[in-house]
């Protein structure tokens, strides 16, 4: 079968596992809601999750993938994912939870029974690992974005009071 | 050799089914999830009880030695005097309705953030002393005692609450969660527990009047400079008339919109718009803060701080109060007020527009009228001269301050200002404005900014909506009637959507406004270009 083909035939097991996964990141009692409500507004990070685990399979299917479109299309996800309860390690390694459903569905098709484990599935593999790798980098914005709005607001809210003793100072007599 | 973990068990560590209940997973006090505490010297010179040193993330919270016996009495005398807390604490039948409705639960995953669970953690407490069932099965009935994490656990989410009262509209019997949040808090007060962020302003209030504790020569000045500024953007200085007796009206508003950026343009556009109507009104420099951060400790704390409104109106003889664009203070002064303060000092009058002689019935009794509704009524008379192509750059949509919309309805008017003086105008998607609007993630005194990790959480549902109306619509822009939301907005718009700007409807009203012998406008209240300028030059020279 031509990978295209099997890209298409195991699309929605492996979407609906992958983001039974990253449901699991979650505490037990909440996954239920998670999985069940579908509004992109009133349930954020249940669709966060199923808008990233369509762009991301899209994207390791096929060859020329635009890494500006993929960013953006995962950005939603990973900032949630920086801002949330987890170590940076938990917060991305969920794009690592595809590589085992990769290996149940994909690879036993794509190596038609022969033993070894073929280039085009390797390369499969590395496409995870820079689909990460570009993940990484929008984690670190955001969490540079984090320390920044931390700074802006303290800033922000003595503005006037700042500029006011400024012009006292200006027009001290000591001067 | 060890072995390193699989990507699998570093990320999905939590078992398949966890081995204890979720009333016996306690939370973790990580950096980022919890307020600093309030200092010892600010809850002694506040008299409040039992203050001491703490730190929210040591082990020993140094709480009094008859720490539960203060709680017990504390919640017994709440559970007497609030009626509406014993029937809260009665009558939920666990349906689920509120329990996806709260922005920290969709924030966090955390069971204990649905407001079912959250409002559990107090009447599993209820249950064994309140309830006989309770006092004679306990655990099985959902009853336990106190203990000291307990205490931690209360804490910790009764400031995971903004007080937003959206889950208290999904709920069938109308189970108001903030209200149960609101006495955590009084009950944690009582054992000297507070926080820095809410109890500094407080202190402030008292004894200076505003949020900084700025004395009152220099919160003139300060105004000062801001007519100053409005002089450079539109040629014509404001006046600025402070604690004069006589005037018609008393205006009031929450100090932030003097001290903090964005808020000041909002206040500038006040001063403008009362210069353009000529105004028969005054500022106060003891009445400088309509907000109140004493209604995020204790009722009583609460009307301390807001009897200065009618001290003042009394003391300067107004007939009437005009209050500004802020959230929680009209929570306040809708729904306890009168209760608090009431009856209104015998000089003032039922509030009558001086400019359209609209009486504004609504505010009979308290004899305050919002802004928006004094501002929405003058358009509505076609008494201001507007030019809404000046706010051409702006493509705005309009956030719903949580207490403004759910406390007092105040949903059409700051919509009909906006359609007036901005030709671009969005709404968000239906089930996140109006009344099921999403809270900003910061409001009862959680905007302050050793928690952002956490807001940026709580603030994602709305963040969300907002990011979908900018990359629908193009939508560059967010009003918002609260000055806690322009503090809490603006980060929260650049992490979730960057590049939209927030402010009050009045920077957006005063740019609009075309005033009696102005200067031709070519900046807004910002002192940024405004659009169309060039084009217009270009015209007048070729005519
Ligand atoms: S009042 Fe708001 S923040 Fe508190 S539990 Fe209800 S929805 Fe959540
Ligand atoms: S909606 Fe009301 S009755 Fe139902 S669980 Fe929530 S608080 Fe209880």
């Amino acid at each position: 079968m031509e990978t295209k083909k099997i890209f298409e035939k195991h699309k929605s097991d492996i979407l609906s596992e992958w983001t039974e996964a990253v449901f699991s990141t979650y505490p037990f009692q909440t996954t239920g809601f998670l999985r069940t409500k579908h509004d992109p507004f009133t349930n954020p990070v249940a669709a966060m999750t199923r808008e990233a685990a369509g762009i991301l399979y899209d994207a390791l299917s096929g060859d020329d993938t635009d890494v500006q479109t993929v960013k953006q299309a995962i950005e939603r996800f990973v900032k949630l994912r920086a801002v949330q309860e987890f170590t940076p390690s938990q917060g991305l390694g969920v794009f690592f939870l595809m590589k085992p459903l990769l290996r149940k569905h994909i690879l036993p098709e794509m190596a038609k029974g022969a033993g070894d484990v073929p280039a085009c599935y390797l390369e499969l593999e590395s496409r995870v690992d820079s689909l990460t790798l570009l993940a990484f980098d929008i984690y670190t914005k955001a969490r540079e974005t984090l320390a920044d709005i931390r700074i802006k607001e303290i800033r922000n809210q003595y503005a006037q009071l700042k500029r006011w003793a400024q012009q006292l100072n200006e027009s001290s007599p000591l001067n | 050799m060890a072995k390193l973990p699989t990507p699998q068990e570093l990320v999905a560590s939590r078992p398949a089914f966890p081995d204890e209940a979720w009333l016996d997973t306690k939370p973790k006090f990580a950096p980022g999830s919890f307020c600093y505490p309030a200092k010892k010297e600010t809850m002694e010179i506040m008299h409040m009880p039992n203050p001491h040193d703490w730190d929210p993330a040591a082990d020993d919270w140094n709480l009094p030695d008859n720490w539960e016996q203060i709680l017990c009495d504390a919640f017994a005398e709440r559970l007497e005097k609030h009626r509406s807390l014993k029937l809260f604490m009665d009558i939920c039948v666990r349906c689920g309705a509120c329990a996806d409705k709260c922005h920290f639960f969709l924030g966090t995953n955390d069971p204990k953030n649905m407001p079912v669970l959250r409002a559990e953690l107090l009447r599993s407490l209820y249950r064994r002393d309140h309830t006989m069932l309770g006092k004679i099965l306990g655990k099985k009935v959902g009853a336990r005692g106190w203990d000291k994490e307990v205490v931690k656990e209360l804490f910790y989410y009764a400031y995971q609450c903004t007080e937003c009262r959206r889950c208290s509209l999904f709920c069938p019997y109308g189970i108001d969660t903030a209200e149960i949040t609101a006495i955590v808090r009084e009950l944690l007060h009582e054992v000297g527990l507070g926080t820095h962020w809410i109890m500094d302003p407080v202190k402030n209030c008292s004894f200076t009047g505003n949020h900084l504790g700025i004395k009152p020569h220099s919160f003139v000045e300060i105004v000062e400079m801001l007519a100053d500024d409005c002089e450079t953007v539109t040629g014509i200085r404001p006046k600025t008339p402070f604690n004069e007796k006589g005037h018609e009206i008393l205006f009031l508003t929450p100090s932030g919109d003097v001290f903090a950026d964005p808020g000041i343009y909002t206040f500038m556009g006040y001063l403008l718009l009362f210069h353009e109507l000529d105004l028969d009104y005054t500022l106060s420099t003891y009445a400088s803060e309509g907000g109140n951060f004493g209604s995020f400790t204790t009722f009583n704390m609460a009307k301390k701080l807001n009897a200065k409104m009618y001290h003042e109106a009394e003391r300067l003889g107004v007939k009437w109060i005009l209050g500004g664009e802020c959230g929680h203070m009209w929570r306040v002064i809708n729904q306890y007020m009168d209760t608090y303060n009431g009856p209104s000092p015998a000089c003032m009058e039922v509030p009558k527009s001086p400019i359209t002689g609209t009486v504004f019935e609504n505010a009979a009794s308290t004899k305050m009228v919002h802004i928006t509704e004094f501002t929405a009524d003058l358009i509505r008379h076609n008494k201001l001269k507007l030019d809404p192509s000046r706010n051409d750059h702006i493509i705005t949509t309009f956030h719903d301050s949580c207490n403004p919309a759910r406390a007092m309805g105040l949903l059409e008017e700051p919509r009909y200002i906006l359609k007036h003086v901005c030709n671009n105008f969005v709404e968000m998607p239906e089930n996140t404005i109006r009344e099921q609007t999403f809270c900003c993630g910061a409001g009862s005194g959680l905007n302050t900014e050793e928690i952002m990790e956490l807001r940026m959480r709580s603030g994602m549902p709305r963040g969300n909506a907002l990011r979908y109306v900018q990359q629908k619509y193009g939508v560059n822009h967010m009003a918002c009637v609260c000055a806690i939301d322009r503090a809490t907005l603006p980060p929260l718009a650049d992490y979730w959507a960057p590049g939209v700007t927030v402010s009050g409807v009045h920077e957006l009203v005063a740019n609009a406004l075309v005033m009696k012998g102005e200067a031709k406008r070519t900046m807004d209240l910002r002192q940024e270009d405004l659009p169309n300028v060039e084009a217009d030059d270009a015209a007048e020279q070729g005519e």
